[in-house]
């Protein structure tokens, strides 16, 4: 971004902050408009943290001294919580995440997509992750915006017996490869995704392998499978 | 095309192919010779990488990711390590730095060279396949020189590299470049410009660039499409920001931007950026240092996660590493650019015919030991 | 002609003369046999030296052991003749057997039996007929009838598709092949091949040998015609598209190894010699010398005849190490679109330059 262009939002988001939208709704190009409007944000929650006094708790970070990328991360969150209150769940989100709850994953994965101030164009990866053997699995969306330059990861946690997570496969058109891989090494089922099988796997292979409870099969097609540690050692 | 429907036939290729790039499986339905669906089929070639990072120690996974791009080892090394870096805060020696880029940047020559020659193989000339294997070879002969491996080098280490550069490897390199410059007129002669060349790929699967961002194709294969984007310039990583190099773009010079031909020619253009920054990176180079200074004693990660892109020859190629203070990855979860590369097959093949089905997939440049893993 | 001098020979034609014909064919044919799998390793050495060449590699340089070991590897394609001769022979189980076996050698009959009309020299030629050139675009057509047989009977998709490709691309390169020599037919006013070689003796233009290639830009074009359309009647490189080996593994010889395979190879070598002596017969003055009227002994014929063949041979060695295949639509294209239209006004062309030049 130009020198010239971080002046004009400046400039806009100060105006807004006095009472005067039409700054910031003039601006005609939507690039820069949007980025206005999430400063605008960005600003507003500042001034409303002054004003209440809040005690900063570990979640909030303040984000004058945290590096420019975090900052974006940290707009993003600000925008879901004003658009899907009730599925970010606040505590468990950092200043590198965002963590947020399953059910309406795919209107918030289409929001992210679609809004102006998002634009996330581009689904960098999707991570499995085997939070323990005793608890949740995770799954982890990293975003990358190409109009932006921006990127942030989400992370939505589902019970390790009955996971389910919404596709995005209709949103990011290489969720569809993704998510067969992520349920291929974590059998969480993607809702919604219309081929859903296993991708780098055989198909009759039996289990999740990169569960932390996984247990190899004994035979496969009349082939004894090696165990992994006796592999290993 | 395909206006006619007749019958359809399923026509397997591969996994045994003489132009599937390692062991692929395509499902591909036919009417006559034009295709109307192509499913890829994977995983002949996987070799659990991610489970077995899990059961081995940090440094244990380097050979690893030699092994899952075997055509451009040095810079999956090199993304992983400047993923570990950036989890452990090491800073590490400018020469070492440099060292890396020279590496990573030979390797991205050598690597754009197979793709290169494959491809004119690929659509029938044989001559061409063999110039850059020729030339391909000289590079070898370098990192032969360096670390003693050709194909797979476990020479980038968290913190440094296994070995400092031997004797008279600068004027080895320069030689090499003064070589190698001229010859790009060559290729292009024999290939680039070649008639029949060029009405075999230009128009021929056209990816458009909004297609190949949802797609999340990435590195030569979306700049063919036109996009700007090259995180050695845009998110620069390792000293990728001191070097002064252009990002070339398909610009649908003899057909429509996007086509086969560009995402050749990018490639073709990225060898000579390549060059430029090596000439670089060979004239700043520190002469000494020590190249193990950096190492840590032990590699044991503070509690966290990191997801670091960096820019193989293949395009975006990530680690996501999520560490829980042990010498063990907690999980490592490799990013692969060409993963991404092959589901656009289906998408942007569909209504062309056989042969041209055969042009797209080589001008994806795909490592089927990357997409398996 | 030999034929003919055969049969007076022979002193039992008169008792029985169909045993004499018989008797007399395949005394006749021996030699040819031979003469194509000796030319076949030489062309074969010289597809792989000049390849080497072309590719910046050495080729066959003997080393190792056995035959491979004679001296610049002059022996490499015995060897790997002998290699092809020894090696077991698959049939797929689920082949059409009869057909299987039947189809190479249906391919190489085709090649063969056209040798019979190609004019050596002056006196060697098997039959010297009143329509050669018409006899050899006939029979040189029967090959295609073997790839599709191949094609067919190996029940593999791969096979199929190359036989198709094949089939379509043979017939369609017939018709310019065709029109080029009735340019030639009209000019000499004759089919048999010592009568178009007869006919181009001479001097034109005051220095040049009487070639047809020379006599006027329409035989020039016609002959361009005529070699690029005979190349893709070999099936060879920018027009393999029928063995396409990057798409279609082997095409219509997927299915084939050992001696069958081999069969095959030799019939695109022969194939090769039959439209490069058919392009020196009908347009480089065949036997001719190029300097009219020194050098013309029938020894000499032979030498410029094998001369002018090999040279041509050489030139579609040439394009199949430097050009990439044509898709199966485009190769179409350029037949239909491209020779058969430039053809079509070459005739023309000539009719009228014969009527106002000479």
């Amino acid at each position: 971004m130009t020198d010239n262009l971080e002046q004009l939002i400046n400039d806009a988001v100060e105006k807004a902050l006095a009472g005067d939208m039409d700054a910031i709704n003039n601006i005609e190009d939507r690039v820069t408009r949007s980025k206005a409007k999430a400063a605008l944000v960005k600003a507003k929650r500042e001034a409303a943290k002054e004003q209440t006094e809040k005690s900063s708790d570990e979640n909030s970070i303040d984000s004058s001294d945290v590096k420019q990328d975090l900052t974006i991360n940290e707009n993003i969150a600000e925008l879901l919580i004003q658009q899907f209150p009730d599925d970010i769940i606040k505590e468990l989100s950092s200043k590198e995440h965002i963590q947020i709850q399953s059910k309406n994953w795919l209107i918030i994965s289409k929001y992210l997509r679609d809004d102006p101030a998002c634009l996330f164009d581009s689904l960098q990866c999707i991570t499995g992750v085997d939070l323990g053997e005793e608890s949740d699995l995770e799954v982890r969306y990293n975003l990358h915006s190409m109009t932006h330059r921006h990127a942030v990861e989400i992370r939505i946690s589902c019970l390790r017996n009955k996971a389910k997570v919404p596709s995005v496969e209709s949103i990011w058109r290489i969720g569809d490869w993704f998510e067969r891989e992520t349920y291929d090494m974590y059998g969480i089922e993607f809702e919604g995704h219309r081929d859903l099988k296993r991708i780098l796997l055989p198909e009759d292979w039996e289990g999740w392998p990169l569960r932390k409870d996984y247990e190899v099969q004994e035979t496969y097609h009349g082939i004894v499978v090696p165990k992994v540690k006796e592999g290993w050692e | 095309m395909g206006i006619v429907k007749g019958d359809q036939m399923v026509l397997n290729i591969g996994p045994q192919h003489p132009s599937t790039h390692g062991v692929l499986r395509l499902k591909v339905v036919t009417d006559g010779e034009i295709v109307s669906d192509i499913e890829p089929i994977i995983g002949y070639l996987h070799r659990c990488f991610e489970k077995h990072c899990e059961n081995s120690t940090y440094e244990q996974v380097i050979p690893f990711t030699d092994r899952c791009d075997y055509i451009a080892s040095m810079n999956n090394n090199f993304g992983y390590v400047v993923a570990m870096e950036k989890l452990m805060e090491i800073k590490v020696p400018d020469r070492v730095e440099y060292i890396r880029i020279i590496m990573a940047e030979l390797n991205r020559i050598a690597s754009h060279l197979l793709a290169l020659g494959v491809y004119g193989l690929d659509v029938g000339a044989f001559t061409p396949f063999l110039y850059m294997f020729r030339d391909r070879e000289r590079i070898l002969d370098i990192f032969e020189l360096t670390c003693g491996a050709r194909l797979l080098y476990n020479y980038m280490w968290v913190g440094g590299v296994s070995h400092d550069l031997p004797v008279g490897f600068v004027e080895t390199v320069y030689g090499f470049l003064d070589y190698f410059e001229p010859k790009l007129k060559e290729y292009n002669e024999i290939l680039t410009y070649n008639k029949i060349f060029i009405e075999r790929t230009a128009d021929v699967g056209v990816l458009p660039p909004e297609v190949a961002i949802s797609y999340g194709v990435s590195g030569p294969n979306l700049r063919g499409s036109g996009v700007k984007w090259d995180l050695r310039k845009d998110e620069p990583y390792s000293i990728y920001e001191r070097f002064d190099f252009e990002v070339p773009v398909g610009e649908g010079t003899v057909g429509t931007t996007g086509d086969c031909w560009d995402r050749f020619y990018v490639r073709m253009l990225e060898m000579i950026e390549s060059a430029k920054i090596l000439r670089q990176a060979l004239k700043n180079l520190p002469q000494d240092g020590d190249v193990h200074q950096a190492i840590p004693k032990k590699i044991r990660p503070p509690k966290g996660s990191i997801y670091q892109r960096t820019e193989s020859p293949r395009g975006d190629l990530a680690y996501y590493i999520i560490s829980d203070g042990s010498p063990e990855p907690y999980r490592l979860k490799m990013r692969s650019p060409a993963f991404t590369a092959l589901s656009v097959l289906n998408e942007i093949s569909r209504g062309w015919m056989l042969s041209d089905v055969i042009a797209i997939l080589g001008s994806l440049d795909i490592v089927l030991g990357e997409i398996d893993r | 002609m030999i034929v003919d001098w055969l049969i007076d020979w022979f002193p039992t034609s008169v008792a029985w003369p169909g045993l004499t014909f018989v008797v007399v064919v395949i005394l006749c044919a021996i030699p040819v046999f031979v003469f194509i799998a000796l030319y076949a390793l030489v062309a074969i050495y010289g597809e792989l030296k000049i390849s080497s060449f072309i590719q910046d590699k050495v080729g066959p340089m003997g080393q190792g052991v056995g035959l491979h070991a004679w001296r610049w590897g002059l022996l490499q394609p015995v060897a790997d003749a002998l290699k092809l001769i020894l090696k077991e022979d698959i049939i797929p189980s689920s082949a059409d057997k009869k057909l299987f076996i039947l189809a190479p050698f249906i391919v190489f009959i085709g090649a063969f039996i056209a040798f019979s009309a190609l004019p050596f020299s002056q006196t060697l030629i098997i039959a010297d007929m009143n329509i050669g050139i018409f006899y050899i675009l006939a029979v040189s057509s029967l090959g295609v009838i073997g790839i599709i047989l191949a094609g067919w009977s190996s029940n593999n998709k791969w096979s199929l598709y190359g036989a198709m490709r094949s089939a379509a691309q043979i017939i369609s390169y017939e018709i310019p092949v065709a029109l080029s020599i009735v340019v030639v037919i009209m000019l000499t006013g004759t089919m048999s091949m010592q009568g178009i070689i007869q006919y181009q003796s001479g001097l034109i233009w005051g220095f040049l040998p009487n070639w047809l290639i020379f006599n006027n830009p329409f035989t020039f074009l016609a002959f361009i015609i005529f070699f690029i359309s005979g190349v893709a009647e070999c099936n060879r490189t920018p027009f393999d598209i029928p063995e396409a080996e990057s798409e279609l593994v082997a095409g219509a010889f997927t299915e084939y190894s050992g001696m069958r395979y081999a069969f095959f190879f030799l019939s695109e070598y022969a194939n090769m010699f039959v439209v490069s002596g058919v392009a020196a017969t009908a347009f480089m003055g065949g036997w001719l010398s190029p300097i009219p009227g020194m050098l013309n002994t029938p020894a000499w014929g032979l030498f410029w005849f094998m001369s002018k063949s090999m040279f041509l041979i050489f030139m579609m060695i040439w394009f199949r190490w430097t050009f990439p295949r044509l898709r199966v639509d485009q190769l179409m294209d350029v037949c239909w679109k491209g020779f058969i239209p430039i053809s079509l006004f070459n005739i023309f062309g000539v009719g009228i330059w014969h009527l106002i030049v000479g």
